[in-house]
């Protein structure tokens, strides 16, 4: 009884020692490097799996047409607007003629009196031929010089002469007439084909130089997404494989397509292998061009194979593996990979079978001393 | 362990040098046998303390002898080697304020000495123990200091200067802050402690209670003792 | 012999373990002030590990990628993937900006990765959770410090991207968490601010007259498409074959391209040495004041604990208490102070260390070097209370 004071003090004391004592130990052998590793593991799986590439490509339009004059000129009006759906055939503007039309008035003129040369011509060849006829005929009678009847026989193909000059002149002042005509026809701007008009590229009162467009028309049936795949995933890329579109304004849609073709030019800049997709079927409204997709070109099946999630894998002195956990040991197991899914699995070719535990997360770097505590998630990933 | 009690024999103590020393003890003897009380009494400044610290061996005297049971203490300016040793194992002291170890039991407060001098642990506790029952203080064996009363706290004292069985003990005013019942009964104490002990107990003291227990008294004036008879008859 | 410093202790042990703790508070101070230093440095570090490199080739005469910026056009790597020796090359961009989930703007090193597999160099080495990129575009792995969550989107200047995959402890040498997306989407992030600079970009190229000449009608988008692509990343990293060199393959670089290659330990130079000395040594300033500071406190709280029992110690001398004897009991108690103090200063330490925004690395040397230090303190700490105690006149216990 007396010795209680005493007593009471020392368990007080131990009361506050000892949870500190055992505080120190748990902190000295929870933290730091003795501490074993927490990680996650996964057996390995036989599994199909579905390869795809992904990519990413702009809505084009496969035929595309920029109509603009042939001859500098301003713009005299343009019928059709931003949006606009045109025929085949229709007119969608014209040019300033300019001083066309007057040209073609002096050019008619031109034509007249060459007309009126070639009759006088002709005129004059007849009288010339009469002439040097009735001369000849003197001459055989010896009415008259054989110098005379000579000069008549030179004024024939003299006359001859200018009227074969005067059929050719009207013959290019004709075509000049024509050549006229024909520029005043190309100050029309028609449409080639059907289509979408996507650019007005100047108002009437402008002046462009030839070969500018002043509007653009895109055949909107034939949009298409030109694809670019990063070279190391574009493996087993070709023709006609079916493939995902979202286009970026509708997130959530996934638009069908297939790939139409393969560049046979790849990018050797961006080190990217290009590919045209086309629509399954337009989508409604129409995407506008330049907008961004992205592709996901579906891959035929695999056989199943073994699979093992893409976050196990690690490179360990320069070599590709995955640590393996057996009968409660670590050890680095190098491995062949083959097909990758976008969903984060990889088939394994060589290096694990089906059932090996392999770990997958760990919170730290592993070597094949580590202690590890296999857990279900490790802190603080989240969920 | 009983000695032979304790002799001074011209003890001289001298404070400072030349002109300005002044001597403090001019020539004390004294003489206290086994089992003997004796009272030393004298007003202040008359050397009363510069005596009790040469007797406890915590000063040295300038000049004179002190022979402490058989063994010569100082010598005219020699001493033993250890004095702190001497003061461990052959001089009891009580205070005026018991000045127990706030942190020790009774118990170690008293087996403290033994333990110091190397004895083992369970040796100075039973030989504590033993004491304190003497004392009648048995009961408070494991009671911290602060929560004894006053006379206990002074028994517990005693008892921690009887320990080593010394030849003196030196008890500096131990009755001053008891009353008169209290005081008489240390002193009884004292007397039956010297006996059984066989010590010599030298008890300074201003205090009128228990000057007439002494049989013998040494009055210090001015350095220098007179002894005297005293009126007591020592609790017989 | 009995321990006196053990008895007083248990004395007086609520004054001595409260004592303790507050000393224990101040010495989790200073080594969470290690643990921060360690952690700047240990930053520094894992960025280089997680980065996988053996050699990083960066502009010539810069200290890139991390120190100093540093370009290169995106086809240099081609030129050192043929050199001998050179096992895997991968460019990367780093680029530390501003991402954005929801509401919320978290500073992170946003680090382009070249397409292909994991374990190529620059891609992260480990994941918590997720999976690593599969896609060339909008997929990023982020680092768990920045807060996001699998699947959610997080905005990198003009893109969404979304979370496939977490890590743990990839940080830039500040500290700011990693987020990791494709090497396209990196540099066109890099270079490409947001719309609205870049229509005045494009509005200031249409206003220049060289670039927009009525007689040339291609010549402006060309010029604006070259403005608007990035074909620079800031470093190359390579991964050497077994069995070559760092310095010969770097002096290989370094002769035949012209560039600057640094090795694992020069890069370590550049980041602990030049990258965060000054914060080391603030923090080194810091640790030494500390330091002293404790010392203080621990001679100020032995002298005061020894000062309280003069009394005693004049007693313990006067009945003959070898100077030794009272030595030790100053000096044990001084050390258990320590321990005590230390033990607590430990426990915080571990315990507060994870809410601080950076990471503190608490090294066991560390502790055991802080613990020597903590008894070495103590000890010199109670020289001062020993000498008092030792001059104590064993006649004051004797009123006189």
């Amino acid at each position: 009884m007396k010795r209680l004071p005493i007593q009471g003090r020392t368990l007080g004391l131990l009361a506050v020692l000892l949870p500190l004592l055992g505080l120190f130990v748990y902190v000295a052998v929870r933290s730091g490097p003795l501490a074993p590793v927490p990680v996650t593991l996964a057996t390995v799986e036989e599994h199909t799996l579905s390869p795809a590439l992904f990519g990413i490509g702009t809505v084009e339009a496969r035929y595309r047409y920029r109509i603009g004059p042939t001859v500098a000129g301003r713009v005299k009006r343009l019928e059709v607007q931003v949006g606009d759906r045109v025929r085949a055939g229709q007119l969608l503007g014209e040019m300033e003629p300019v001083d066309l039309e007057a040209r073609l008035l002096a050019q008619a003129a031109a034509l007249k009196r060459a007309r009126a040369q070639l009759r006088e011509a002709e005129a004059a060849h007849a009288y010339a031929r009469s002439q040097a006829l009735r001369y000849e005929k003197l001459l055989a009678a010896h009415t008259v010089s054989e110098e005379v009847v000579a000069g008549k026989r030179q004024e024939r193909l003299l006359t001859g002469a200018a009227l074969d000059g005067a059929r050719e002149e009207l013959v290019r002042v004709g075509a000049e007439q024509e050549a006229l005509q024909a520029q005043r026809d190309n100050l029309q701007l028609v449409a080639p084909a059907a289509g979408l008009v996507t650019l007005r590229g100047a108002d009437p009162g402008t002046t462009v130089v030839a070969g500018q467009a002043v509007v653009e028309l895109i055949d909107t049936n034939s949009l298409w997404i030109n694809v670019r795949f990063n070279q190391t995933e574009a493996q087993g890329l070709r023709a006609a494989l079916p493939a995902g579109i979202v286009l970026r304004s509708r997130a959530g849609q996934r638009l069908a397509g297939q790939v139409l073709r393969v560049e046979p030019l790849a990018d050797q800049v961006t080190e990217e292998t290009l590919a045209k997709v086309s629509f399954a079927r337009l989508p409604d409204p129409l995407p506008p061009l330049g907008e961004l997709a992205e592709v996901t070109v579906s891959l035929p099946g695999l056989p199943s194979a073994p699979v093992i999630p893409n976050a196990a894998i690690q490179r360990v002195k320069g070599r590709l593996g995955v640590w393996q956990v057996s009968g409660g040991d670590l050890r680095f197991t190098p491995v062949e990979l083959g097909v990758a899914g976008l969903d984060g699995r990889v088939q394994v070719r060589v290096g694990l079978r089906s059932g090996d535990r392999i770990v997958v997360y760990s919170a730290r770097a592993l070597s094949a001393r580590s202690r590890i505590t296999p857990v279900e998630r490790l802190s603080g990933a989240g969920s | 362990m009983s000695g032979k009690g304790i002799r001074i024999e011209g003890l001289t103590k001298r404070y400072g040098r030349g002109d300005t020393a002044v001597d403090a003890l001019k020539g004390v003897d004294m003489q206290v046998a086994p089992g003997e009380v004796v009272g030393l009494i004298g007003p202040s400044g008359s050397g009363k303390s510069t005596l009790l610290k040469c007797l406890g061996a915590v000063i040295e005297p300038t000049a004179g002898r002190m022979i402490l049971g058989d063994e010569v203490i100082y010598d005219d300016g020699w001493r033993v080697g250890d004095l702190r040793a001497l003061r461990r194992d052959r001089i009891g002291f009580v205070f005026q304020a018991p000045y127990l170890i706030p942190f020790l039991d009774v118990t170690d407060n008293v087996a403290l000495l033994p333990m110091l001098a190397g004895q083992p642990n369970a040796e100075s506790r039973r030989r504590a123990l033993e004491l304190l029952q003497g004392l009648d203080v048995q009961h408070r064996a494991r009671a911290m200091p602060s929560q004894l009363s006053g006379g206990e706290q002074q028994r517990v004292a005693i008892a921690r200067g009887l320990v080593n069985r010394p030849p003196v003990i030196l008890a500096d005013e131990p009755t001053a802050p008891l009353d008169s019942e209290r005081a008489l009964g240390v002193m009884r104490i004292l007397n039956r402690m010297a006996r059984r002990f066989e010590t010599a107990i030298i008890v300074v003291t201003h205090d009128e209670k228990i000057i007439p227990t002494f049989r013998r008294i040494y009055h210090i004036r001015d350095g220098v003792t007179y002894e005297e008879a005293g009126q007591g008859r020592g609790f017989d | 012999m009995i321990s006196l410093a053990g008895r007083d202790i248990l004395h007086a042990w609520g004054k001595f373990v409260f004592t303790g703790i507050g000393l224990g508070l101040l010495i989790g101070v200073t080594l969470t002030m290690a643990g921060v230093y360690r952690g700047m440095v240990d930053d520094a570090r894992v960025l280089l590990d997680n980065s996988g490199a053996d050699l990083w080739v960066v502009q010539r005469d810069t200290l890139g990628p991390y120190a100093e910026s540093s370009s290169l056009h995106d086809d240099v790597w081609r030129g050192v993937r043929g050199l001998p020796g050179v096992a895997r090359v991968a460019n990367v961009t780093y680029l530390t900006m501003q991402v954005r989930q929801g509401e919320r703007d978290v500073r992170a090193m946003v680090t382009g990765i070249t397409a292909g597999e994991p374990g190529l160099p620059g891609w992260p080495p480990r994941l918590v959770a997720g999976r690593q990129i599969t896609r060339g575009h909008f997929e990023a792995v982020a680092d768990v410090a920045s807060g996001f969550k699998l699947g959610e989107r997080i905005q990198i200047r003009r893109n969404a991207y979304r979370v496939v995959g977490l890590t743990r402890r990839m940080v830039s040498s500040s500290g700011d968490p990693m987020v990791f997306i494709p090497l396209r989407d990196a540099q066109e992030a890099q270079f490409l601010k947001d719309n609205e600079a870049i229509r005045q970009e494009r509005r200031r190229t249409a206003d220049n007259p060289a670039f927009n000449r009525p007689g040339v009608p291609g010549l402006l988008d060309a010029v604006i498409n070259s403005q608007s692509s990035n074909p620079y990343v800031n470093a190359v990293l390579v991964q050497l074959a077994p069995g070559h060199a760092a310095a010969t393959v770097a002096d290989s670089i370094r002769r035949w391209k012209r560039l600057t290659v640094y090795t694992r330990p020069q890069m370590e130079e550049i980041l602990v040495g030049k990258l965060i000395a000054t914060s080391a040594r603030q923090i080194g300033m810091f640790l030494v004041i500390l330091a002293i500071v404790s010392a203080a406190i621990v001679a100020f709280i032995i002298y005061t604990l020894t000062l309280g029992k003069i009394r005693e110690i004049a007693v313990l001398k006067l009945i003959g208490t070898r100077n030794r004897t009272i030595a030790a009991l100053i000096l044990q108690q001084a050390i258990a102070l320590g321990v005590i103090g230390f033990a607590v200063g430990k426990i915080t330490a571990t315990f507060w260390a994870p809410v601080f925004p950076k990471y503190v690395l608490l090294l066991p040397l560390d502790s055991v070097i802080g613990f020597g230090a903590v008894v070495v303190i103590c000890v010199l700490a109670s020289v001062i209370a020993i000498r008092a105690a030792l001059k104590v006149d064993p006649a004051e216990a004797i009123g006189g």
